[in-house]
């Protein structure tokens, strides 16, 4: 009888129950995003901020031989922005899973039946969501002050599903280091360092338009394979090629940040024993 | 043995150490069906650590548990299927309301959709939160946090619940209301391990309670019997600080000294009540000034200061043990 009870409870928990807990705890992620706006705001308005600074002192810009044509430079920056509203957006899915950690609801979670890698997937997936609201309310507002994605409707789904790789690459990079750390001031302290990423990639300005050793970092930065691919779709047309290799930079980059996150969830969880 | 047959808790010389600190040194103890159990000690004496373990979040570093019926390392997941756990502090995000966090905890126990909400439907009644169940957490009281906490606990029907320090930092009505939902509980059967700082608290609640201290239970039994076995009543009488002394002197003829603030002499009056009014005759003898007195039947305190040379009231400290999950 001790062998028929144990063996009904061991059962490892099922495929359908662990995306309905991923589900769940993504949902979660999610409403807790959007019911903090100074989390959320800073990211939309910040890059719109910075297009619009740039739009306005740099416009002729476009008119210097090399650049790319385009028929303002907002369109240009489109790309640049969504990557750069969710690189910020993302780092809250390793602030909040630090939280979660400081305040005691990674406990609740532990101490309750859910699968471990429903706890980190439910919060990349939730991270991946809120990415996508990002690319679309920058398609929406840029589409206001004219710009039209070149691609057509494939171009905004691609655009989407970038934004959504993108945060899956951020969220599981600072999820590491939430897992590791356990500190959400440690997680925002990345905070610098992406930004100074994108300022040496071509998301605000042409690579070969560039000259020394800020160019030759900028061509090799993984920021501006993913950039230019998108950006392809918004000022050219529809490119499968640029769209492959963009989208194909992000999800390693994304498995990678995936793959470090799952070893530190395994770390952490090992570190009772 | 069966799981229904087993004892809900029991534990065999179950060991946590932090590096160089045991924080829990062999600990044995076995908890029955429909007790409620009190676990009673000061910060720093391993209650919280001992919580964990038994409740998966920390791996003993030695020893054995079993939590209803299933062994808390070997069977982790089957022990967290079957119990519910309501931690310190109360962890509740903040940003959702009382109802989304029910669904969530029940999605994570594999209930689905529609039972989730039946249940969140009738836990929210019972812990007298339905008025707020669409509010987020954030605009809770401290009360309406705990018993929403404890709700969360109860949503997939645990067997056994534990209960760590759960009015800490509440104010009385919403102890006493706290105290009320846990004795309901236990009279339907649940199986409740109580945790507390709190000497009231598990005199009213716990039908047994094992007291511990540097990580190992020194006392455990029924209060009445525990309090009884410590004999006496305490005379507690205050005096100057020059006078200490000699009120120690003539109150060691009426029974043996025991521990006592400073500023106080006490003893246990060996003759009871009655012999109350001749010790502070024998006090105004000796010309000692007495400034308050005091005549206790035996406490839980007295029982930890049998136990431990200190009194448990009054005292601070911090819990032993880094936090680990796990």
């Amino acid at each position: 009888m001790t062998t028929a009870v144990a063996t009904v409870h061991e059962t490892t928990i099922g495929w359908s129950q662990s995306v309905a807990q991923a589900r769940a705890l993504a949902r979660r992620s999610v409403i807790g995003t959007l019911r903090q706006p100074q989390v959320w705001l800073p990211g939309l308005l910040f890059p719109m901020f910075i297009a619009a600074v740039n739009t306005s002192t740099m416009g002729k810009a476009v008119n210097i031989p090399g650049f790319p044509k385009v028929d303002s430079l907002l369109d240009f920056l489109l790309p640049a922005s969504i990557t750069q509203s969710v690189l910020f957006g993302g780092l809250t899915a390793g602030s909040d899973t630090a939280l979660d950690i400081q305040n005691g609801f990674f406990d609740r979670l532990l101490a309750s039946p859910v699968s471990r890698t429903s706890i980190l997937v439910g919060r990349l997936a939730g991270a991946s969501v809120t990415g996508a609201l990002q690319a679309v309310v920058f398609m929406v507002v840029y589409g206001v002050f004219g710009v039209r994605i070149a691609a057509g409707p494939v171009g905004v789904v691609l655009l989407v599903a970038y934004a959504m790789v993108l945060a899956l690459v951020i969220g599981g990079f600072a999820a590491m280091l939430a897992l590791r750390t356990g500190s959400a001031e440690a997680v925002q302290n990345v905070f610098p360092v992406t930004f100074i990423g994108l300022f040496i990639s071509s998301a605000f300005f042409p690579t070969q338009l560039m000259t020394g050793v800020y160019r030759s970092i900028a061509t090799r930065s993984p920021i501006t394979w993913m950039v230019d691919g998108m950006r392809q779709q918004v000022i050219v047309g529809l490119d499968w090629g640029d769209a492959a290799t963009s989208l194909a930079v992000a999800a390693g980059l994304a498995a990678l940040a995936i793959f470090g996150a799952h070893r530190a969830l395994q770390a952490r969880l090992r570190r009772a024993s | 043995m069966p799981a229904a047959q087993s004892p809900p808790i029991e534990a065999e010389g179950l060991i946590r150490r932090f590096g160089d600190l045991v924080a829990v040194a062999g600990v044995d103890l076995v908890v029955e069906h429909g007790e409620i159990f009190g676990f009673l000690g000061p910060n720093g004496a391993g209650k919280s650590t001992l919580v964990r373990m038994l409740t998966t979040l920390l791996r003993p570093s030695g020893g054995r548990a079993r939590v209803a019926g299933f062994d808390v390392v070997a069977e982790a997941g089957a022990v967290r299927r079957s119990i519910g756990v309501a931690l310190q502090d109360a962890a509740i995000d903040p940003l959702m309301t009382g109802r989304e966090l029910l669904r969530l905890q029940a999605v994570l126990h594999g209930i689905g959709r529609a039972e989730a909400d039946r249940r969140g439907d009738v836990l929210l009644e019972r812990v007298g939160l339905r008025g707020a169940a669409d509010r987020r957490v954030g605009t809770y009281s401290g009360g309406m946090r705990r018993r929403l906490d404890l709700a969360l606990s109860l949503v997939h029907e645990p067997t056994v619940l534990f209960l760590d320090e759960p009015t800490t930092g509440l104010d009385p009505t919403s102890r006493l209301a706290l105290w009320d939902e846990v004795r309901r509980l236990n009279h339907e059967g649940t199986t409740v391990f109580l945790t507390t700082q709190y000497l009231e608290e598990a005199d009213e609640l716990a039908g047994r309670i094992a007291i511990i201290d540097g990580g190992q239970i020194v006392r455990e039994g029924e209060p009445e019997a525990l309090k009884a076995a410590v004999g006496a009543h305490t005379l507690v009488v205050v005096v100057p600080p020059t006078q200490e002394h000699a009120a120690a002197q003539v109150l060691a003829g009426f029974g043996d000294p025991r521990t006592a603030k400073a500023g106080s002499v006490a003893i246990g009056l060996a003759g009871g009540p009655a012999a109350l009014s001749a010790a502070l005759r024998a006090l105004e003898d000796a010309d000692v000034l007495v400034e308050h007195v005091e005549l206790d039947a035996p406490s839980l305190d007295d029982v930890f200061a049998d136990a431990t040379g200190r009194r448990l009231e009054g005292a601070e400290g911090d819990d032993a043990g880094p936090e680990e999950p796990g």
